[in-house]
């Protein structure tokens, strides 16, 4: 890990007892370990449930919430929760139907329009300790419907990679998923971290995928992110030992120049990238719940990522006016094209009216979008 | 003294020239009028005695009941009945929860007076006691930014803004976030409240509408507020001050949405070219999000119904209402 440092680690109590625990611990040696007894509460079985920031008030007229995120602390937990659940789509818009493996919660990284700011009830980076015993039973339900393809991804709630050097997941996870033939599993990040995947002898049914945006916005708003440039390399590594690769323009944020930006983006891609070997790219814009706007606000004073017009969303999250999105999507859309017919592009949480006007198309539905992923998969995998 | 004996004391006559004139360190009474008190006593007299302590020289200083003693100055009477402290005989935290259950026994307190509970009981409560024990009390969330907030009111030096909380002219919303504004912003935003009546809504809304304008553009809220068409809108003769209130608001979401207050007026204009007939509405679905519009008839009876259709059946004006988000279009 470069831009980041563990300080303290928490140990849930029981924790102790797993072989993970003591593996973690191992990689961060003269680390402070605190242990945390009989403090446990059923919060932790409602990890992803709660919209609650933590709060810490001063007395210097500082009311506002103030999470305290805890990015430098590492606490390993016994998750008691579902490991494997569907992604939080809407009934408003199309969901690509992904299946969110809950490995941790919360990120080093500090991008300045996360919605993890918000979505957490509890700080720290979270680590669950019990993958290795749960995962048993997520491939259990994997493999009990044989004919179903399961996309699943870490990426949702942390990123996948920013601490595999201190967790090794991927050296659990690669070769559970990579020998089974109706999954693929895709590892999102916005790290250089892949030391692991390219030590590792797995790469079927892997997709290693990278969030882009334009550099104004890596450079501002993804603070302790690679940068694009640095991003790509690393792309290009895995691609070139084999991995098959994925992209998400997720979120867009309309800025000053922002379709130079995107297209500076788009030239650094040409540059490092075979889009042969893309299974899917996806596209959304910057929505967020209204809870964290005053959490950005606070947190990141000088951000640019609220001054867009955004209004309320079918699904009441905010997102940017319609006509402002499908200008992001369209031209994101065609320029890609020109670099490559067919890259699997995607929108993310899109209404029908949307995909048609931006993309020239739509699946209809989260079904459609499932099936259109699905056949992406098996054309690139087999 | 027992702290509960008090409310078996016999209340004795103290002349009013003895009583301290301050509200005293107790006091818990803000922005009040004291008309209905007076009419109150003078028609049926003093039914519960103040609560005086002795404070040397012959001196009282007023524990509980300032309202009542101001009121009996008003009627000139000479005296007022009393339950009488000896000096030292409580403590001061005593004394406060004294006047704040003599409060609380007969009415609300408002949100400055809440402050001045708080502050007053956290020069000898520990916090945790404050928020367990008297937010509730004084039906407040036991929330340490709550405490904080109403700290923060009572010590507000500005009178006026106290006053304004009090009227429900200022939301403790806006309060708050005056709280973090510059003088000259903050004078700014003052005068513009007090010049127009805008509901706490509406206040939320501005402050959206302000604080985001003033990080696009790097301007500060004197300079937003200080816009000439902000300064037409209040000089405007014809508007009333709702009207001029909406009408500002108006401005600053224009501003901070333009896009959207672009295509709503493109889309009024549109619908004003369509001749629709007389009770025949189309409304824009909420920000266009959704790709549907809904047409609105009001009539009478069924007959009146079919006319209003055959009316729109024949328009041959509807297809110029098109997708506005059409590729080119």
């Amino acid at each position: 890990m470069s831009n980041f440092q563990i300080k303290k680690v928490l140990l849930d109590a029981g924790t102790s007892l797993h072989i993970q625990t003591e593996k973690i611990l191992s990689r961060l040696p003269g680390v402070p370990v605190q242990y945390i007894e009989g403090i446990r509460s059923k919060r932790n079985n409602d990890e992803f449930g709660s919209s609650a920031p933590e709060t810490a008030c001063t007395q210097d007229n500082t009311f506002e919430h103030k999470p305290r995120l805890g990015k430098d602390t590492l606490h390993l937990i016994s998750y008691k929760g579902e490991f494997l659940k569907p992604c939080p789509g809407t009934r408003e818009y199309i969901c690509c139907g992904y299946q969110i493996l809950n490995v941790a919660t919360n990120c080093p990284l500090d991008c300045s329009y996360c919605i993890l700011q918000a979505y957490f009830n509890q700080p720290n980076l979270r680590v669950f300790v019990n993958l290795e015993e749960e995962l048993k039973r997520v491939l259990h339900v994997i493999d009990s419907e044989p004919d179903r393809i399961f996309r699943v991804g870490t990426g949702e709630f942390t990123d996948s990679l920013a601490v595999d050097p201190i967790t090794c997941w991927s050296d659990l996870l690669l070769p559970a998923f990579s020998k089974r033939k109706n999954v693929v599993l895709e590892l999102k990040t916005k790290t250089t971290n892949i030391e692991r995947l390219l030590d590792s002898k797995y790469r079927d049914r892997i997709i290693v995928s990278w969030s882009l945006n334009s550099p104004y916005i890596a450079a501002r708003e993804e603070h302790g992110a690679a940068s694009l440039k640095n991003r790509l390399k690393a792309a290009r590594q895995c691609q070139s030992e084999g991995y098959i690769l994925g992209f998400h323009f997720d979120p867009l944020i309309s800025h000053p120049r922002w379709k130079e930006g995107y297209l500076k983006t788009l030239d650094l891609m040409d540059k490092y990238i075979d889009p042969e070997k893309i299974i899917w790219i996806s596209i959304g814009s910057f929505r967020y719940m209204p809870g964290l706007k005053p959490i950005i606000r606070r947190r990141h004073p000088k951000t640019c990522v609220l001054n867009g017009e955004f209004i309320m969303g079918l699904d009441g999250k905010m997102r940017y006016f319609k006509p402002i999105r499908l200008d992001l999507y369209r031209f994101l859309r065609e320029n890609l094209e020109k670099w490559h017919p067919d890259l699997g592009l995607y929108l993310c949480m899109e209404s029908d009216d949307v995909w048609q006007k931006s993309m020239g198309w739509s699946p209809g539905n989260t079904t459609g979008l499932s099936h259109y992923l699905d056949k992406r998969v098996l054309k690139i995998f087999g | 003294m027992e702290i509960r004996k008090i409310a078996g004391a016999t209340p004795h006559g103290v002349g009013l020239n003895n009583i301290d004139d301050s509200p005293g360190p107790c006091c818990m009474s803000f922005g009040f009028d004291l008309k209905p008190l007076i009419l109150s006593i003078d028609t049926i007299g003093l039914i519960n005695s103040p609560v005086l302590i002795e404070s040397g020289q012959g001196k009282m200083t007023i524990i509980a009941g300032f309202r009542r003693v101001q009121a009996f100055k008003y009627l000139k009477r000479d005296e007022i009945p009393c339950r009488i402290l000896l000096e030292n005989s409580v403590s001061h935290l005593e004394c406060i929860l004294i006047n704040l259950h003599d409060n609380l026994s007969t009415r609300k307190l408002n949100d400055v007076e809440k402050g001045m509970v708080l502050s007053r009981l956290s020069l000898y409560l520990p916090e945790s006691e404050i928020l367990e024990h008297y937010m509730p009390l004084l039906d407040l969330p036991s929330r340490r930014e709550t405490l904080f907030l109403f700290m923060a009111l009572e010590s507000e030096p500005d009178v006026f803004v106290k006053e304004s909380v009090v009227r429900g002219s200022l939301s403790l919303k806006t309060f708050k976030r005056l709280l973090k504004m510059d003088h000259e912003s903050r004078t700014h935003v003052l005068n513009l409240l007090s010049s127009l009546k805008f509901n706490s809504n509406q206040q939320t809304q501005l402050f959206e509408y302000l604080i985001d304008l003033k990080h696009i553009h790097d301007k500060s809220l004197s300079e937003l507020l200080g816009d000439i068409s902000i300064k037409r809108i209040l000089s405007d003769e014809n508007l009333n001050m709702p009207q001029k209130a909406k009408a500002v608001l108006g401005f600053f979401r224009s501003k901070r949405f333009p896009t959207l207050a672009d295509a709503e007026s493109t889309f009024r204009k549109k619908v004003s070219r369509l001749g629709l007939p007389k009770g025949v509405k189309i409304v824009q679905s909420r920000f266009f999000e959704a790709p549907y519009h809904r047409l609105e008839i009001r009539f009478r009876e069924g007959e009146d119904l079919k006319k209003k259709i055959e009316q729109l059946t024949r328009s041959d004006r509807l297809e110029t209402l098109r997708d506005p988000w059409e590729e080119g279009g």
